[in-house]
């Protein structure tokens, strides 16, 4: 009797925090995105999700969302794919390994914000480094306005997405590298696997359940991530830049709908809710077979 | 320790933090918006010598970036946690009003207060017959020219219609070496307005006459054409839409731009980073039949009508609008003054620069008065992207008019 129950009571306490910082916001937005909304927040009338309609018609709202996705899959996927080689070149012994490691994690010690500020500046077309440096180089002739259109600003902006997620992604994976014992790799050599088999038969499969994790918590925080664009273009120009935050923000303080901008963040909310279940019992099930 | 002790405990707490949160009788708490590095002195002097002045009567500025003053006012309001007195742009005023949030202050002014103010600043703040804010701040736009490469390139005097602009734009591009005839802003905040200026000078206003949306008149296309027609030339500085106001006036004060238009706090920010800057302030262009018009700006402050300390918050005003602290806040921020016996001091009257704005101040129009302004604002300032970027200024303008006319009819 005292064993079924003590797992619930033990959880319980973590349930009510849950609850007041999770579900309470989540009720509230559900109010606000079903009802007719005042300027400042004030709910009037519920008015038949007229609010998530007016959403399915906006092209804006269509546009960053889909924008959303190719954010999210070429961030997190970059990431991963250039952290998978610095965590194994991290986690090898060499002279100066304790700098370079510093080195790489230094980006994730400067906020966000500040890292978008100083590459907005580098990206200036008349006064950046990142121009004066390509034309020092002899690589471009003439300036590049990287900024000006969604062309070039798109695609800075998802590597700078990658160089600020690679941190936080080296370190999953570094202590997943840490856990696989050096004697499988001695007794794979001995049996003369080249270091191509090594990474395919021991450490990509061992590293997996890393990945996964990898994958789950870079999804979620690059999905909501808003300085980026936001410092850099503001979702411009034309909103060709927008990510469902960001739009979400112009919504809610710069044109006032706060009913409107309630139901992209309940979109948001269950998009990532349905991402994560699906991916957790994926990664799960592979696991338990 | 018992359960007992900890709810006393818990209890205790939490009524502490409760007296805490209740504003203090008097207690004045502001919200200021941060226009540039010498706000927060300012008003931490103010509190000092208001505080000096009315023993009883504390004062707490939230000094706020102009950036994020909305969102705050709008989280604020939502949980009733506003201050006694805020500045507002004076465009987000009607909203305000219409929530029935901000108090009329008419209760309060007496005629001599009244009297202070210069009219074309203190009228945007009256809705229905009541004054709802004090204009606080107040600016208006003019053409900031390079007189060394008005030299260079051998022209006399700026130019008075957009004709002679463009002929000075070509005359200063040739002259190579990276520079660039006129500024032109394509990013963030006010890109529509930059588009006006050309607009109004084509007779055209932002609201017809019966409230529709201006942007599908023959002048608002011949103005968006205007500015793409420079774009494409090489008049304008590259990638205009990567370029926000103060990417533009950064152009200016490294002396690559000609011409840009923007509000007197450039002379300021010259004074300081660019001493050497050779520059004259002139009108904005006319267009073909003479017309023209610059952006009239005020912020106002304004009293909310939940605020406890109302007589209080008031002294403050009346302490905040006397013509030497008016003076002090205009002449750092490079404001215009909005209080008459200011505008008769030394520093307005023998100031060519100044003199350039206040010129202008007849033609001045202010944001329309309208619920939903900045979503119209925005749409146009998509509009004028997208233009700027290459696209059919026709086809460009007639969705934005509709999307804004859909807006408006609400």
């Amino acid at each position: 009797m005292q064993n079924r129950f003590l797992p619930y009571l033990l959880t319980l306490p973590s349930l009510f925090l849950a609850a007041v910082v999770i579900f309470w916001p989540v009720w509230d937005l559900i109010q606000i995105s079903t009802h007719e909304v005042s300027r400042f927040g004030q709910l009037r009338d519920f008015n038949d999700f007229a609010n998530f309609a007016a959403l399915a018609a906006d092209p804006d709202f269509t546009a960053a969302l889909w924008r959303t996705g190719q954010w999210t899959v070429m961030v997190v996927g970059g990431a991963l794919l250039l952290s998978i080689p610095v965590a194994m070149i991290l986690n090898t012994d060499f002279y100066g390994r304790g700098i370079a490691r510093v080195i790489i994690m230094l980006p994730w010690a400067v906020s966000l914000t500040m890292t978008a500020v100083v590459w907005r500046w580098a990206l200036s077309g008349e006064s950046g480094m990142l121009n004066s440096a390509l034309i020092g180089l002899g690589l471009i002739d003439h300036n590049i306005q990287w900024l000006a259109s969604a062309e070039t600003a798109f695609p800075m902006q998802v590597l700078i997405g990658i160089l600020v997620t690679v941190p936080f992604t080296t370190t999953i994976f570094l202590g997943g590298l840490s856990s696989i014992p050096d004697d499988l790799y001695e007794a794979a050599a001995l049996e003369g696997a080249t270091p191509l088999q090594q990474f395919r038969e021991i450490t990509f499969p061992l590293l997996k359940p890393f990945i996964n994790i990898a994958i789950v918590l870079n999804t979620i925080y690059v999905f909501n991530s808003f300085p980026i664009i936001w410092v850099m273009t503001q979702g411009g120009p034309a909103n060709s830049t927008d990510i469902l935050v960001t739009h979400l923000y112009k919504l809610a303080f710069r044109i006032g709908k706060l009913g409107e901008a309630s139901a992209v963040s309940l979109v948001m909310f269950a998009i990532l809710l349905v991402f994560t279940m699906i991916y957790v019992r994926l990664a799960m099930r592979e696991q338990r077979t | 320790m018992s359960l007992a002790k900890w709810t006393v405990g818990l209890m205790a707490g939490m009524s502490t933090l409760a007296i805490a949160a209740q504003a203090d009788a008097g207690e004045v708490r502001v919200t200021v918006a941060e226009y540039s590095a010498k706000t927060a002195p300012y008003f931490a002097d103010v509190k000092k010598e208001f505080e000096a002045a009315n023993p009883g009567i504390t004062v707490k500025f939230e000094v706020v970036p102009w950036d994020v003053l909305l969102q705050k006012l709008t989280t604020d309001i939502t949980a009733g946690t506003n201050a006694d007195l805020s500045i507002i742009g004076t465009r987000w005023l009607i909203d305000f009003v219409q929530q029935d949030v901000a108090e009329p202050l008419d209760g309060y002014i007496k005629p001599d207060f009244k009297d202070r103010f210069i009219d074309t600043f203190l009228s945007p703040s009256i809705m229905d017959g009541k004054t709802y804010g004090l204009p606080i701040a107040a600016s208006a736009r003019a053409m900031y020219y390079n007189k060394e490469l008005f030299e260079k390139a051998d022209i006399a005097k700026p130019p008075a219609t957009w004709t002679e602009l463009q002929d000075d734009a070509r005359k200063i591009k040739a002259l190579g070496s990276g520079t660039f005839g006129f500024g032109l802003q394509g990013k963030e905040i006010e890109t529509d307005v930059y588009y006006y200026y050309a607009m109004w000078s084509q007779g055209t206003e932002i609201l017809n006459k019966d409230g529709t949306s201006g942007l599908s008149t023959p002048g608002a296309l011949e103005a968006a054409k205007l500015y793409k027609s420079m774009i494409d030339e090489g008049l304008t500085e590259p990638g205009v839409t990567s370029n926000n106001r103060e990417d533009v006036q950064n152009l200016f004060k490294q002396g690559k731009v000609g011409m840009m238009i923007t509000a007197p706090f450039l002379s300021n920010q010259i004074k300081d980073e660019a001493p050497n800057l050779k520059y004259g302030v002139a009108a904005i262009p006319a267009g073909p039949t003479g017309a023209r018009g610059t952006y009239g700006v005020t912020d106002s402050i304004i009293m909310f009508k939940n605020s406890k300390n109302k007589d209080e918050a008031w002294k403050l005003l009346d302490f905040l609008f006397t013509t030497e602290q008016r003076a002090k806040f205009t002449q750092g921020e490079g404001f215009l003054p909005v209080n008459k016996e200011e505008a008769k001091m030394d520093y307005y009257v023998n100031n060519a620069d100044l003199a350039a704005f206040t010129a202008l101040l007849p033609d001045a129009r202010f944001a329309p008065v309208i619920p939903g302004w900045e979503e119209v604002a925005q749409i146009t300032s998509d509009a004028m992207q997208k233009i700027y970027l290459g696209g059919d200024p026709e086809a460009g303008l007639k969705d934005a008019a509709a999307k804004a006319n859909a807006v408006l009819k609400k």
